[in-house]
């Protein structure tokens, strides 16, 4: 897990900062490379327009795995706050929810962006996509909760439970294409009869999105490393200002 | 090209959500430094002299 101490060097730079934007930008660039002109086109597919847009696969599938795994570590560090009462498992669960909602967003921008072409529509209330949409908005109240609490240690005990509740969205999320009847196809094993747009793929696709979800995960790891700092400073601010209230 | 928009379009959203946030986190990192600069420069101006 990402720590939230920073290694300077004589100079003062942030050397984990530096290596961890470096690593995200080749490889991110590199997932770019792969997913648009590695990545062999999907046979089955017979419209241009489908065919092209069958790319959008390996953003969205690892924007898709960030989002998941984002929540995961907000329930994950909620359980450890409520336990320990530090500020840094509340900073990583704080810091992890921001970056798993754009991630997320980015997950209905380019399914809708997908859809469109694949089910001649930007949105359906299937169920896969409906409880997508509630996970966002379930989110998106955690950091409304953030907002409405002033006592640090109270905002903190409330949004760990609101994280650990919210949490439920993601396995049912994950498991709403196997369980219910879903235009959604699934990447890992078989869809649904109703599935639309789904392919089977070649080796050069599979490494593609294995790669893309990989590289995914680094660039998550550097942006909550980078927010992490932040939340680090608002908590000196914080205690600055007591310092000064009480002075 | 007209077959390409989709793809573009999503490509799109994704760098510009991307910046977005990098540019938010970046932007309030500088204003918060700023600011516990201040704050401390307040604390060393109020503490008592000897």
């Amino acid at each position: 897990m990402v720590s939230e101490t920073t290694v300077t060097t004589k100079t003062g730079s942030d050397k984990w900062g530096i290596l961890l934007n470096s690593l995200s930008a080749v490889m991110i660039l590199t997932g770019l490379y792969l997913a648009f002109v590695f990545a062999s086109p999907a046979a089955n597919l017979k419209a241009p327009a489908e065919q092209f847009a069958q790319r959008i696969m390996y953003f969205h599938v690892g924007s898709a795995w960030v989002g998941f795994f984002a929540f995961f570590v907000t329930f994950a560090a909620g359980i450890t706050y409520l336990f320990k009462r530090t500020f840094v498992w509340d900073n990583l669960a704080n810091s992890s929810v921001e970056i798993g909602l754009t991630f997320m967003t980015m997950v209905l921008v380019t399914g809708s962006i997908w859809g469109k072409p694949t089910w001649n529509t930007w949105w359906t209330w299937s169920p896969r996509l409906t409880i997508s949409a509630i996970g966002w908005l379930m989110y998106i109240g955690y950091l409304m909760l953030r907002s409405a609490i002033d006592n640090p240690a109270r905002r903190a005990r409330f949004a760990s439970v609101y994280g650990i509740i919210a949490f439920l969205s993601v396995p049912i999320n994950f498991m709403a294409i196997r369980w219910w009847r879903d235009i959604h196809p699934a990447v890992v094993g078989a869809s649904a009869n109703e599935g639309q747009g789904g392919f089977n793929m070649s080796d050069r696709m599979t490494f593609t999105l294995v790669f893309c979800v990989i590289a995914f995960t680094v660039f998550f790891a550097t942006l909550l490393y980078h927010r992490m700092r932040l939340g680090k400073t608002e908590h000196e601010v914080e205690s600055l200002k007591q310092q000064i209230l009480y002075q | 090209m007209a077959d390409l928009i989709y793809l573009m379009m999503a490509y799109a959203a994704f760098w510009i959500l991307s910046f977005a946030l990098i540019f938010s986190i970046f932007s309030r990192q500088k204003k918060l430094n700023n600011e516990v600069a201040m704050l401390k420069q307040l604390i060393n101006d109020n503490s008592p002299q000897d």
